[in-house]
């Protein structure tokens, strides 16, 4: 999705106002209750909530500045690598193997065998239709932001085709948005 | 309500803007690797071996100090011996060609582990450059003997010291006065529970 993404792309930016900035509050605080206790820190009551609309319905969530998660139409908020890098345990986990990882990172979506060979694994309790963070074999840090297209135990039986879209990898043009000035 | 989560921060790569363990499968490999070399040597073993061999080992003749602390929420430091004499090495030390002993900046090494999200320890090393030892040799040194990450910091006073990760307090004393006799076990020091103590 963030592909190619990059400032051009922006169609509009405002400010929202305070019901609708209560309204994404409350959705984050819900997708992510790990998140709760810093959202005062991440999403300021007293600093301006920016949401950045973007092509192809994604908007960007960005305070100060700083993208810090993004949706489509009206789904699920997905933080971006970099904050989701500060708060790792927000999200489930799935981990493809090493051989996956230069997939991903060209924008791949994740296919199943990557998930379940020996180097991947797969938290049982993923439901289709979930933001993931994208683990890696040997790796500390997540690569890519996915949303899972099947649940984990039907990408164990299935083991064939994608099983999680990938919306943001490493080096992607969300990634290298790294401020919206 | 829970606990407020700590920040993780992570090591992003200058050059690629990959977190560092991710440089290998960036755009410009090669690019990244002296920083990795300096930054990140734990998480590319290979790259260490490579720097190696490319830069013939420079034996340093200078002669200075050596520290280590251990701030062991368990003062585990405690446990470390040296059954050397030092009274050995101090007369090789003297040996030394232009090896003053002067002691303008008191000479030592000091030892601290450092605990860091409860079960991770860091064993700091301070003062192996007043031996004249380069740090960045030391630090690959001390990965390999104990198989683990070590890296040169700027320490908070803005001087150089060496993290190792892990608390490898227990066999550093012989490891530093085998690995360079110009430094005497008794310029060796482990902090302990704030206390400065001798190794020796
Ligand atoms: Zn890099």
């Amino acid at each position: 999705m963030f592909k190619k993404f990059s400032s051009d792309e922006v169609s509009s930016q405002n400010q929202v106002k305070a019901s609708v900035q209560r309204k994404i509050r409350q959705s984050i605080a819900d997708e992510y209750p790990g998140l709760e206790p810093v959202l005062d820190d991440l999403l300021p009551k007293k600093s301006p909530l920016i949401v950045v609309k973007c092509q192809n319905h994604l908007n960007l969530v960005v305070v100060n500045n700083v993208p810090l998660f993004f949706n489509i139409r009206d789904g699920p908020y997905m933080p971006t690598l970099r904050l989701l890098h500060q708060y790792p345990n927000i999200m489930k986990k799935l981990q493809v193997d090493r051989g996956a990882i230069k997939f991903v990172l060209s924008g791949a979506n994740i296919m199943c065998p990557g998930l379940t060979s020996p180097g991947g694994a797969l938290d049982d309790e993923v439901d289709a239709e979930t933001p993931v963070a994208i683990m890696a074999e040997g790796k500390q840090h997540a690569l890519a932001i996915g949303f899972t297209k099947m649940s984990a135990k039907d990408i164990k039986t299935i083991n064939k085709g994608i099983g999680v879209d990938n919306m943001h990898y490493l080096n992607d043009g969300l990634w290298k948005m790294e401020r919206l000035d | 309500m829970a606990e407020k989560p700590e920040p993780v921060k992570v090591l992003y790569c200058p050059t690629c803007s990959l977190p560092a363990e991710y440089c290998e499968f960036g755009s410009d490999f090669e690019k990244c690797k002296p920083w990795l070399i300096k930054n990140a040597p734990e998480l590319y073993p290979d790259l260490l071996k490579e720097a190696d061999e490319k830069e013939a080992e420079r034996v340093s003749e200078q002669l200075h100090s050596v520290g280590i602390s251990s701030i062991g929420a368990d003062g585990s430091a405690s446990s470390v011996q040296s059954g050397e004499t030092s009274s050995s090495k101090q007369e090789e030390v003297k040996r030394l060609p232009g090896g003053k002993i002067k002691k303008k900046v008191r000479q030592e090494v000091v030892i601290e582990k450092v605990v860091r999200n409860k079960r991770k320890s860091i064993t700091i090393i301070k003062g192996l450059e007043l031996f004249g030892i380069k740090l960045s040799d030391a630090s690959k040194k001390l990965g390999k003997k104990f198989a683990t990450g070590a890296s040169v910091v700027k320490g908070p006073t803005e001087k150089e010291q060496i993290d190792v990760q892990g608390d490898i307090a227990y066999d550093i004393v012989e490891f530093i006065t085998e690995t360079w006799p110009d430094v005497p076990e008794t310029a060796i020091y482990f902090i302990e529970d704030g206390k400065k103590v001798p190794a020796a």
